[in-house]
């Protein structure tokens, strides 16, 4: 019962959105380049599902590969953070300008440090990500119960066997939590990056090129959109099925 | 070079005091635990019966004398594993089963757990009724069972000295009498000494050879009362017209310091 409506329920969701927005568009005519019919979306898909799916798998590679690189650094920086106030208080106001600044701006100058190709797709997806995650890992590592970091004082405990045993598994539930708004910026940013360093496969470099054609443009593009939406989709629901298997002893999972 | 454990630990406090910024906590004060024994610390809440605690297992430095744990410092004894301590709250890491936080403090800084311990953590569990939550995990059980995790994990450790902050406060008063009897029970064929903190005053005449009084803040021994109920003391004992005695003589004791 509960799986049943667990899948019904989101499915449900969806088709009721679908259904709104092919009305929209063809009860307002609205033209393709401003919205396209999920219908239109659906046959451009079939026309060449195999290049559309290379392409998704290219711009799931620099979010998996950039998500990692920043989940790392946010892990070390994270936790020299939580180890010191004085660093914490010291990184803090770095992290939020990282956080604030508009990414969309710099992309440019980003290329021309690092050169084209996909160094600076995956250096900008793990920029962009990595403040969120180290929140997430500071504010985790924080909520470690005091009494059990006394307990583990009482039997002099390392500092590395405190990280591990205590720290880490602590910092897992709001490391899930933000994982899911790194998700969303890692894979805004990737779309946005492939654009800009002008590589040859990925969703967002067909769609940067299908936005400049008038002909079939619209079509491309919004596809783009479309299967860029289905990786995110696809990345939060793996997200959710790691955290119910490994987060079973916490209280957010147990209803 | 291997330092040879004594079964019970004999702790010495000379003048120790303990000021924290502007207030203080603890006036000057000398106590000898002697081995063996359960020594209580009473008090009110807020007289600085938790901080004497966390001064002897080296959780804070004094401000002012020495404090010794079988002639070596708080803060050596402690890297040895020599102090077996139990907090207040349970403190059970809730992604680990009951057995493996029972055997957290044996897996940490395990060079120098005991190489032979006088019972492993699966007869421990078994002695305070756990076998069949070995491997359950701590929101599945009750409050009490959960405290009893906490003294198995302290237990299995084989210390001399083990140290209690208001273990039972959290429980209600029924599981908290079964829990001064468990304890009892637990320690008696081992005979690590330990102090223990309480403001329960029942707890402190079942429990202990003697009763440090402490009062009000900035906290001073007023009184160390002897508790000469027969030993091994059995449950009857809290039935008996010399329970009762002591108690009152505890209260009154208490009282003289409000």
């Amino acid at each position: 019962m509960k799986l049943a409506r667990s899948i019904i329920a989101p499915v449900t969701g969806i088709l009721v959105l679908l259904v709104v927005w092919e009305s929209i568009v063809r009860i307002f005519d609205i033209r393709r380049f401003v919205l396209l019919a999920p219908t239109k979306i659906v046959s451009e898909l079939a026309d060449d599902p195999g290049a559309y799916w290379g392409n998704t798998v290219v711009t799931a590679r620099h979010m998996i590969v950039g998500l990692s690189i920043s989940l790392a650094i946010a892990l070390v920086v994270g936790s020299i953070m939580a180890a010191s106030r004085f660093i914490e208080e010291a990184a803090q106001p770095v992290l939020v300008v990282i956080l604030v600044t508009p990414w969309v701006a710099y992309m440019t100058s980003v290329v021309i440090w690092l050169d084209f190709g996909e160094r600076p797709i995956i250096f900008l997806v793990a920029f962009t990500s990595f403040p969120v995650f180290t929140f997430g890992v500071v504010g985790g590592m924080r909520s470690a119960d005091p009494s059990a970091r006394e307990l583990l004082a009482s039997v002099d405990a390392s500092k590395w066997e405190v990280m591990w045993r205590l720290r880490l598994p602590s910092a897992l539930p709001s490391i899930f939590t933000t994982a899911r708004f790194a998700i969303a910026l890692a894979l805004a940013a990737a779309y946005f990056a492939e654009g800009s360093a002008l590589e040859q496969k990925g969703l967002g470099v067909i769609g940067r090129r299908a936005s400049l054609d008038q002909t079939t443009g619209a079509e491309v593009l919004w596809t783009t959109i479309f299967c860029t939406a289905a990786l995110g989709i696809v990345g939060l629901a793996v997200m959710s099925v790691a955290e119910r298997t490994l987060l079973r002893w916490h209280a957010s999972q147990r209803t | 070079m291997v330092t040879i454990r004594s079964v019970s630990a004999t702790v010495e406090l000379v003048n120790v005091s303990k000021t924290f910024g502007s207030v203080d906590a603890l006036a000057p004060l000398d106590l000898t635990v002697e081995p063996g024994e359960i020594l209580t610390l009473l008090g009110p809440s807020g007289c600085g019966k938790t901080t004497l605690l966390r001064l002897m297992a080296g959780l804070v430095p004094p401000s002012t004398g020495t404090i010794t744990v079988d002639g070596v410092s708080p803060a050596k004894a402690r890297a040895e594993k020599r102090i077996g301590f139990i907090p207040q709250t349970p403190a059970l890491l809730p992604w680990r089963s009951v057995r493996a936080n029972a055997s957290l403090l044996l897996e940490i800084n395990r060079r120098n757990s005991p190489s032979h311990p006088s019972s492993d953590v699966d007869e421990l569990l078994e002695a305070v009724g756990l076998t069949d939550f070995a491997d359950a995990h701590p929101h599945q059980l009750s409050g009490g069972m959960q405290q009893r995790v906490g003294l198995v994990r302290a237990f299995a450790l084989d210390s001399p000295l083990l140290l209690m902050d208001e273990p039972f406060a959290a429980l209600d008063e029924i599981t908290r009498t079964e829990m001064r009897h468990l304890l009892t029970r637990l320690r008696a064929p081992h005979g690590a000494t330990v102090v223990f903190v309480t403001h329960s005053i029942s707890e402190a005449a079942y429990l202990s050879d003697r009763v440090a009084v402490l009062s009000p803040r900035p906290g001073r021994v007023t009184s160390m009362e002897v508790i000469d109920l027969e030993r091994p003391r059995l449950p009857e004992v809290e039935d008996s017209p010399r329970f009762f005695e002591t108690t009152t003589r505890l209260r009154h004791a208490l009282g003289g310091t409000a």
